[in-house]
């Protein structure tokens, strides 16, 4: 319904003069989006009960006919899956106008912004495969030109790595979701008079497949699951991104501006979790159980190698995207639990995670901006000249590593939990907790370490850096101060009181893990 | 499916029949004549009278202004084009213009009328295009030899283009090898003379003589093989040689002549290894032409192909159909890898889309040996028709919607062309900041050709790939759902030809994407900083290629009806 409104809003060409009526509007804009997913959470619209919605049902349902010969249709629709995602990307759109309220060339960043929010909102809401697919390389060419138009010095060559990796990947998925298509049943109900018999619906996909699960009966067939499981992870796991397919992250994030970072960082990289819970979590029990290790250990590999790099970097917005790549390893290895607490712990990383990063990123951002390096050592002994930027630093920092009661720490102990469930109940070797065990204490040396650089070290003596040349050393600016402390304010909001989102996550995993488990049970390998 | 309607040369019927084809020759008689209509006067003889004959003389103002070509062509195949649309509204009767033996010459139904429609629009848009890409000097000032001749050279440009899409329609209409050849010389005697056409450029002539050394010996080879073909079955109508291949087929003779009738074709869809003086032809013709030869030239060699393995040697009807399925599936894997791989390395924008169409090649070669698999797999049976109609339609649809955004590229490059040249990446520089729409409109082009969704580029590459994944996977979808265990190896290989599709689109969208980067990012080169030359007709036509691609991307959904009736009117086993 409105959500429609959400997608046409491509960036209208003007010219220079224009930038601060544009940028406002941008805001405004962002800022009605943001009132009113706001408002659907707290039930002003339609009274939706986000806890009692059930598996596969989904709320502001909304369906309009595309391609009819096809069966293509836009379905759009919410559940407690997609709805913390939407509510992310409209929140975020604000905060990084705001954050980046100075960027040059605004006419056309701030409208490049909204457009990128659209098609992420179109992603998360899509109920439907063509058209997911579509939002999906959608997002792509926002971000390319983010990179492209305002990005570093090398930002050619790390928009179009950023831009080929995922297309190949996503072609590859579309391989697959175009495969699995044509493998349904023709529904001669839904798709009556189409050229080809079946739907791209998901829920009719998901219920068929549900239905089709019973007992040693498989959807598809066992290899067959297999073969589209794989071909469907390809296209996640790339954008996740997870070890080995990681490489085009930290280029693409040391090269976007902040605007475009925060919004990679935040939401674009959810894209990848999400589509596993929407597509194959659902629809292919049996190939996730027999991946459940490859699952596991891509995951773990992502989350050590991502640490253990982070202590070697010296570029600070590098070390916090290779972070990242560590952290969407604790996303995998919630999913390759194989417990429900284990995928609310992944969900909920991946909404935290949405809020965190965003900061860490507004941080590099407003350090690069003041210091004009990205280098650890360029700037010593900060918290004395920019008390603001280093108190919002060693804020991020801390959430990102975990410390109780901030957003972080709520995910990675429900992971935590996770595995020793899996330990415990499947049998599992304990040597799987080493991994997370020695990533705590690596990432908290990483960030400790980088923090004593920058904002400690040096003392009274300390002098600007060489790049400085004698200027004035300013802190952040009032817009940035200000995205800071809303970031903030919500990650220890929703470290206190995780429930707020994580209640309707829980149970949504609960939901899906019960569809699933009779299988695990009783037919799995 | 509707009655056959047979109608005689000049009989009932005739007219409407071959409105399009009927108009077009009209146009070039006009075209001919009124630009020579001068103020002659025919003295009776014995008499002092004066008759005013027209011919010869002074020229009128009107007729010798070196506009008027352009405008009787533009609107000769604009007319043409506008007819065949008018023609779709109450459904293409299936009509078949038959010699007075009664064999059938001409078939005219929705399948010719669909390609009718593609030629007509190429042309049209790069004749429209072209005003602005032909100099043309006012008349009346002091001209130097060299405007002159150019201002002369201007109606041979535009009968070339008539003829070309004569030839072309005669090709889509015919249902006699014999016919479709003529069809088919004319148009490309056409093409060679318009490659050669511009000597502005050093190429041009190499390129013109390249393409036609090439594409006569093409052009020979087919006709032997043609030969062959009546030798053996004594008669080239399509229908006699597709029962007398049924009978017969497996014999050595038909093979030899159908193969080499196909490296004739192959040549026209510039398919590998046929491909050699495609890039050389493209980066030496002017940009409208190449684009005509990437698109409607394109879509003839592809109608050629499906008559040719589609009617003739239908697969079904032989168990010998199996050896050019896998020949040409093989060779569609070989002309899309190699034409984006040879496109990765080439900085000639041009020759670079010359590649790119090659790969374009490819992908329909996949989509005709996804059809004939359809066809000669009993395994695969389900609806005769059903699967090979979809494969059919997206075929269709993509040769539509090249139209739109191959063509719009070209465009933009003979806007730069007509500048000074735009045979080299960095002369696209700083586009962005001399004329943002052109760039905008390129870049468009680009991401569609690249299939970025929502544009039609997008679409019809999808919509090729789903044709091909649901021949392969055929009634795989009621066997699983009846709880058999099926793997990889149950479905047909024709699978990996959509493998080979995704993978290939993946790699073409390294070297589309570095044309945007060059324009948006780059400067410009020196000296060419200031404004584009002028010229409305080329950026008009840039317009509707542009919203071309927007539309057939997010409104496909009539087109598609309309490729789908095309489809089905192909063979009407399938109906």
């Amino acid at each position: 319904m409105i959500l429609l409104g959400f997608v046409s809003n491509a960036s209208p060409r003007v010219r220079e003069g224009l930038v601060k009526p544009i940028r406002m509007a941008c805001l405004v804009f962002s800022l009605l989006l943001l009132v009113l997913t706001t408002g659907m959470f707290f039930q002003y619209f339609g009274n939706v009960s986000w806890m009692d919605i059930q598996f596969n049902d989904y709320e502001y349902m909304a369906s309009y006919s595309w391609i009819d010969s096809l069966g293509i249709n836009w379905t759009v629709g919410l559940d407690a899956l997609s709805f913390p995602m939407v509510w992310l990307t409209t929140f975020l759109l604000p905060v990084t106008i705001i954050a980046t309220w100075n960027e040059k060339y605004g006419a056309t960043y701030f409208p490049l912004l909204l457009m990128m929010g659209g098609a992420l909102i179109g992603v998360f809401v899509s109920l439907d495969l063509f058209m997911f697919y579509v939002f999906w390389e959608l997002t792509l060419i926002p971000m390319f030109f983010l990179i492209l138009k305002w990005g570093g010095t090398d930002r050619k060559y790390a928009a179009q790595k950023f831009f080929i990796y995922t297309f190949t990947a996503s072609v590859i998925m579309l391989l697959g979701l175009i495969t699995l298509f044509f493998l349904q049943e023709p529904n001669t109900l839904a798709s009556a008079g189409t050229m080809t018999g079946r739907s791209f619906s998901i829920p009719e996909l998901i219920d068929s497949a549900r239905t089709a699960n019973v007992g040693d009966n498989w959807f598809l067939g066992k290899t067959m699951q297999n073969i589209l499981f794989v071909m469907l992870m390809i296209g996640f796991l790339v954008k996740l991104p997870a070890v080995p397919f990681h490489t085009w992250l930290p280029d693409a994030h040391v090269q976007a501006p902040t605007g475009g970072s925060m919004l990679l960082a935040g939401v674009m990289l959810k894209m990848g979790a999400y589509g596993m819970f929407r597509l194959p979590l659902s629809l292919f029990p049996h190939a996730l159980y027999h991946f459940q290790l490859a699952l596991m250990i891509i995951g773990m590999v992502s989350l050590v190698w991502g640490a253990i790099v982070c202590l070697g970097q010296t570029n600070l917005k590098k070390m916090v995207a290779y972070s990242s790549v560590s952290h969407m390893g604790v996303i995998l290895i919630g999913i390759a639990t194989m417990q429900p607490m284990g995928w609310a712990a992944a969900l909920f990383m991946m909404f935290a995670h949405g809020i965190i990063s965003p900061m860490l990123f507004a941080v590099c951002g407003a350090f690069k901006h003041h210091y004009h390096s990205m280098e650890i050592g360029a700037m010593r002994g900060m918290a004395k000249h920019s008390p603001w930027l280093a108190t919002s630093m060693m804020f991020a920092w801390m959430a990102s590593l975990g410390l109780p009661l901030l957003a972080g720490f709520v995910a990675e102990l429900m992971m935590l939990i996770a595995l020793w469930h899996m330990i415990s109940l499947d049998g599992w070797s304990i040597w799987w907790m080493v991994g997370p065990a020695l990533v705590l204490a690596l990432t908290a040396a990483y960030y400790l370490w980088s923090m004593q650089r920058t904002i400690f070290e040096g003392g009274e003596e300390t002098q600007p850096p060489a790049s400085m040349a004698g200027q004035i050393i300013p802190d952040i600016s009032n817009s940035e101060k200000f995205a800071m402390l809303i970031l903030a304010f919500f990650t220890i909001l929703f470290g206190v009181m995780p429930w707020i989102a994580l209640d309707m996550m829980d149970d949504w995993t609960k939901q899906i893990f019960e569809g699933l488990i009779v299988f695990v049970g009783k037919g799995g390998a | 499916m509707s009655d056959l309607k047979t109608v005689e040369p000049f009989g009932e019927g005739f007219i409407s029949a071959l409105c399009p084809e009927l108009i077009l020759f009209a146009g070039l008689i006009l075209l001919i004549v009124i630009p020579n209509l001068g103020s002659g006067k025919f003295r009776i003889p014995g008499t002092q009278t004066r008759v005013p004959w027209l011919l010869g003389g002074n020229r009128f103002k009107l007729t010798s202004d070196p506009r008027l070509p352009s405008w009787i062509a533009v609107l000769t195949i604009g007319t043409s084009f506008v007819m065949t649309i008018l023609s779709f509204q109450d459904g293409v009767e299936r009509t078949a213009i038959v010699s007075e033996g009664g064999t059938q010459i001409l078939m005219i139904n929705a399948f010719s009328r669909v390609f009718e429609l593609i030629f007509f629009g190429a042309l049209t848009l790069a004749s429209f295009a072209c005003m602005n890409r032909l100099d043309v000097k006012g008349i009346g000032a002091k001209l130097s030899t060299e405007e002159l001749y150019n201002n002369r050279r201007q109606g041979d440009f535009y009968i070339l283009m008539i003829t070309c899409a004569l030839g072309m329609s005669i090709v889509a209409l015919a249902q006699d090898l014999f016919v479709l050849f003529i069809g088919l010389e004319l148009a490309s005697f056409s093409t060679y003379v318009l490659v050669a056409f511009f000597k502005e450029s050093k190429s041009g002539t190499e390129a013109g003589m390249k393409y036609f050394i090439v594409g006569s010996v093409a052009s020979g080879v087919g006709l032997y093989g043609l030969s062959m073909l009546y030798l053996w079955a004594g008669s080239l109508q399509l229908d006699v040689l597709a029962t007398t291949f049924a009978q017969s087929g497996n014999e050595a003779l038909p093979m030899i002549g159908i193969g080499f009738v196909l490296v004739g074709f192959g040549f026209k869809v510039s398919a590998a290894p046929f491909h050699f003086a495609a890039p050389d032809a493209y980066s030496g013709a002017s940009s409208p032409v190449a684009g005509v030869l990437a698109t409607a030239s394109k879509a003839m060699g592809i109608v050629g192909l499906l008559r040719i393995l589609l009617i003739v040697a239908a697969p079904e009807s032989s168990e010998d159909g199996t050896v050019w399925l896998v020949c040409l599936g093989l060779l569609s894997i070989i002309t899309m890898t190699w034409g984006n791989l040879a496109a990765l390395g080439s900085t000639n924008p041009k020759r670079m889309l010359a590649y790119s169409s090659v790969a374009h090649a490819g992908y329909m070669l996949a989509a005709i040996t996804a059809i004939g698999a359809w066809n000669w797999d009993e395994t695969l049976s389900g609806d005769p028709g059903e699967a090979a109609v979809v494969v059919l339609a997206a075929l269709i649809f993509h040769l539509m919607v090249l139209v739109a955004f191959k063509l719009g590229a070209f465009l933009v490059l003979s806007v730069l062309e007509s500048e000074g040249g735009g045979s080299k990446l960095s002369s696209l520089g700083g586009l962005a900041k001399r004329e943002p729409f052109l760039a905008v409109a390129m870049f468009i082009f680009m991401i569609s050709l690249a299939g970025v969704p929502p544009l039609a580029g997008f679409v019809s590459k999808l919509l090729v790939i789903m044709g091909i994944v649901k021949v392969a996977l055929g009634d795989m979808s009621e066997a699983l759902s009846t709880g058999s265990e099926l793997g990889l190896s149950d479905v047909h290989w024709v699978w990996w030809l959509a493998l080979a599709m995704v993978i290939n689109s993946a790699i073409s969208v390294y070297y589309y994407l570095r044309i945007v980067v060059v324009m948006f990012f780059e400067e410009a080169e020196e000296g060419r900083s200031g404004p584009l030359p002028n010229g409305w007709q080329v950026r008009f036509a840039i317009l509707v290629c542009l919203i071309a691609t927007l539309f057939m991307g997010v409104a496909s959904e009539k087109i598609l009806q309309i490729c789908e009736t095309a489809a089905q009117s192909f063979n009407y086993n399938w109906a």
